[in-house]
This record gives structure tokens, sequence and C-alpha cells, in this order.
């Protein structure tokens, strides 16, 4: 993937509910191997615009592409991987079987679901329990099962919806480090958060959302340079700034 | 075509596991097992020819655990994954949303299948252990009811689409076995009817799923042998455009669903 190709790009996004406009004319762009923390109050249209960038919901106008091409075909979203906000999957598996009921919807052939099974559980750190129904997992363990899932099938781009919501401080410690590796990997990783602590930590952009405007962009060194502010100052000034 | 297949496999696979793992489905066959093993071993008044009318108690039985199970599996296909919010990830891969309905829909049919096919060595076990036999019409009995299931399984993914679970298992149950049931006597009916009621009565007839075509319980029990090919093929191709039509209109409906 070059490194100036843009892997996401929202040209004016406008998408409205029964008239309401939940995101309103935002442009966006995520160049290959950068990592993005969009962040906003809730009901700012970060899930929507999840939702978009996914194929999942059109665009009333505007265009979304992602890795060049409209994400509502499947072969792009073949290069996608996503993780929900919450997501109480299959409660009768086991994320081993989860896994590969991804795997066979990715296309992937059984070797691959299998060896890539195992390299994952390891490292969300759910091997030891793989076998375990998923409805005995608590909060946080099936978000590592979520975020292996997003993994399975190597993707480009990463979308993660609130990734740190349910993580104890060790796992989330553990899954800095594991999107840490993705970044090192060369993924492009697209996140919603209302961590800013985690966002300042790993995003190299952030963007910040409110009332379904784009009311800041920029890069996340900047505000770390300034001296005087940080991102939590930041996202309340943008945010204040706004009204 | 590759692709299709695995998702495919993957789905029906997932169906699988639901279905056996879920306990109804195992109280169904305890269920199943405290009646028909009974049911094997009575005579009824002593007279041979009676043990007939057990079999047919034991097919009504099987036609009843089959409904059951085919309008869970139905109902099951989308509503969980949008409560659970598994539908996003689900449709995040590269799977349509036309693909991932048929692929649902031919998971369901055939872990429907596998509980009926268990129900059915249940019956069969049950009359040969008391010395019952099987005429020439069994095949095309066992078929017939397998087409049914897959109908079921389409009229209750339909609604699920569209009401909720409680509306739709009741409704799917009352329009099937409401036509299992009275299904060939609705044009007598309506017959003796005022012209506007006659006429609404046989636009129900028209539409409604003919779930009487796929009963072949009496010619099984009394031996009345089997039916001509060429109704045999034509109910099966009913069947198919049927389920055809609903699985249209269920996409239609999937497609309309807002995420």
């Amino acid at each position: 993937m070059s490194e100036c190709l843009d892997i996401v790009q929202l040209e004016g996004v406008v998408r409205a509910f029964a008239g309401a406009k939940a995101v309103d004319g935002l442009s966006l762009k995520l160049k290959a191997g950068e990592v993005m923390g969009f962040l906003g109050t809730n009901g700012a249209g970060k899930t929507t615009t999840i939702k978009m960038m996914l194929g999942l919901l059109a665009p009333t106008s505007g265009t979304v592409k992602v890795l060049g091409g409209d994400p509502s075909d499947p072969r792009i979203r073949a290069h996608i991987g996503y993780m929900p906000e919450v997501a109480t999957y299959y409660p009768y598996l086991n994320a081993r079987e989860l896994l590969a009921f991804y795997g066979g919807i990715c296309g992937l052939d059984a070797k691959t679901v299998r060896s890539r099974t195992d390299s994952l559980l390891e490292s969300v750190g759910l091997a030891d329990t793989a076998k375990r129904p998923l409805r005995t997992y608590s909060k946080g363990m099936l978000q590592r099962a979520g975020i292996a899932q997003a993994l399975l099938n190597d993707p480009d781009l990463l979308v993660l919806d609130e990734p740190f919501t349910g993580l104890d401080p060790l796992a989330r410690i553990h899954f800095r480090e594991l999107l840490r590796g993705l970044k090192e990997r060369g993924k492009t990783i697209f996140f919603s958060s209302h961590e800013l602590g985690e966002t300042e930590l790993l995003c190299d952009r952030v963007a910040i959302m409110k009332k379904g405007h784009c009311v800041y962009q920029g890069p996340v060194k900047d505000i770390a340079g300034d001296g005087a502010t940080n991102l939590e100052r930041l996202f309340l000034k943008t945010l204040e700034e706004a009204k | 075509m590759k692709l299709f297949a695995r998702q495919t496999c993957a789905l029906v696979k997932l169906s699988f596991i639901e279905l056996w793992r879920r306990n109804d489905v195992f109280a169904l066959v305890l269920l199943g097992l405290a009646l028909m093993v009974p049911l094997s071993m009575a005579t009824p008044f002593g007279a041979a020819g009676a043990s007939r009318y057990l079999d047919e108690m034991a097919l009504l039985l099987v036609w009843g655990f089959s409904l059951f199970v085919a309008l869970g599996a139905g109902q099951r296909l989308f509503p969980p994954e949008f409560e659970s919010r598994t539908i996003y990830p689900l449709l995040a891969k590269p799977i349509s949303r036309g693909r991932l309905l048929v692929g649902k829909y031919i998971g369901a049919v055939a872990a429907s299948w596998s509980a009926l096919a268990f129900f059915y060595v249940l019956f069969v076990a049950s009359v040969l252990l008391r010395g019952g036999a099987f005429s020439a019409e069994l095949p095309q009995a066992v078929v017939l009811h397998f087409a049914f299931v897959a109908l079921a399984v389409a009229v209750s993914l339909l609604g699920s689409l569209l009401v909720t679970a409680s509306a739709n298992l009741s409704l799917s149950a009352i329009v099937l076995v409401g036509m299992f049931f009275f299904g060939r006597r609705i044009p007598e009916y309506a017959e003796g009817l005022n012209p506007a009621l006659a006429w609404i009565l046989k636009g129900i007839y028209a539409v409604a799923p003919h779930a009487e075509f796929f009963d072949m319980r009496q010619r099984l029990i009394h031996g009345w042998g089997a039916v001509d090919g060429i109704v045999f093929v034509t109910v099966l191709v009913y069947a198919a455009v049927y389920v055809s039509v609903l699985l249209l209109l269920a996409s239609l409906a999937l497609g309309r669903k807002r995420l």
C-alpha cells in the first residue's frame, strides 16, 4: 500500500435520518499507515460515520471512498476489519468457533483460519479460554474476541468503535500494545473513542465531531508540542468554541 | 463461487451448532422419545389393524415438532443478530445482504432437516418395533415433508423481518397449521358465502402457503399408494417457487432495514 494513498476519503458527506442530519458536510482523509482518533460527545455522528465507512449506511449526499472504492462493495470490505462498540457474539459458540465462522464468511480456507486463530487468540489473551462458550465471557473478554475477529482477514484498514470500552487497566495496556504493533506493521487504524488519554498515546491525528460537524482535525504531535495544552484541553476548548 | 461456498458452509455450521446446542431441541427430542417409545409398544384393543392410528398420532407429532423447529429456526436468523449487534461485524465482512440471507436460509433449512431426519428415525423405529412395515409411499411422504419444512423456514424468516418475534411465530403457526388442516376445504367454504366474502376467501386461498399439499400422512397410514410422479414434482416446484418469492420479499425487507 502506497504511503501517500488515501485509505479513507470522505468528501462533503451528509447523512440524514428523517430530515435530521446525523452527519453534516464531513470531509476527512486518512492516509496509509496512519492512526486516527475520532472523538466527539455522544450523538456527535461518530458511529454513523463509521457505518458509512463500512458500507452499512449510504450517505444522503457526498462521497465515501475506502481503499479507493465504494465500501458497499464486498471486495473492498474484504480488506477492512471492524470491531463494533458492543457486541454479544453468538453465546453458544466458543472463541475458536467464532473465529472459524468469521473466517468462513471472509472466504478464508480452513488451514489459514486455523493458523490465524491460534496466533490471534494468543495475541488477544484468549488462548486459555478459547473453548469456553462466549456466554461465559466478561465484557472485556468479548471485546478481545471482537478485536480478534476484526483482525482475522489481516485487514489493511482497521475500524474500531469505542475499542477501550469495558477493558480493565491491564487489558487496556495490552490492547494499546497490540494496536501499536499493528501500526508498526503499517496497518491503517481509525477508531472512535471517549478515552482521550488512550487516543493521545496512540494516534497520529485526531478529528473531533460535534452535532454532525467536524470541528477539528489535526496531528496529535501539534497538540503535544503546544506545551500548554493536551488532548483533553483541546477537546473541551474545541467543543466550547463550536457552540 | 468458492467464496459463496465457504460463506454458506460457515452459515450452515452456525445454524447446526445453534440448533443442537439449544435446550429446546433437546426438550423436543426427549418429548419425542417419551411419546414414541410407548407408542411403539402399544397394540390398541389387541387389533393389529388399529395400530395404524398410533402411527397417525406419531406422524402428527413428527409434523408438529418439525413445524416448531422450522419456525424457530427461521425466526432466529436475523432478529438476534440485530439485538446483539453482531449484524454489524457480519455485514462489515465481504458478504452482501442477499448472500447472507440465502446462506442463513440454507443453514436454517439444513439444521431443521437434521432435526426432522432424527424425528423420522424415531418414527420409523417405533413402527418397526411394533412389527409394522412401510409401503412405497414413504420416500415421497418424507421428501414432501422436507419440502414443507423448507417452506415453513422461509415463511418464518420473512415474518421475522416484518413483525416482532411473538407475532411472527403466532401468525406463521396459525397460517401454516390452518392451511394444513383446513386448506383443502377453503373452496367449499367459499361456495356457501356471499360473493364479497367468497372473493376474499378465494384470494387467501390463492396466496396462502398450501401446507396441505405436502401432507401424505393418510396415504402412508392407510397404504393408499404413492401419488403420480407429475403431482409429486408439481408440489416440489410449487415449494421451490413459493420459497423463492418469500426469499425475494425477505431480501427486500432486509435491504430496507436501517442499520
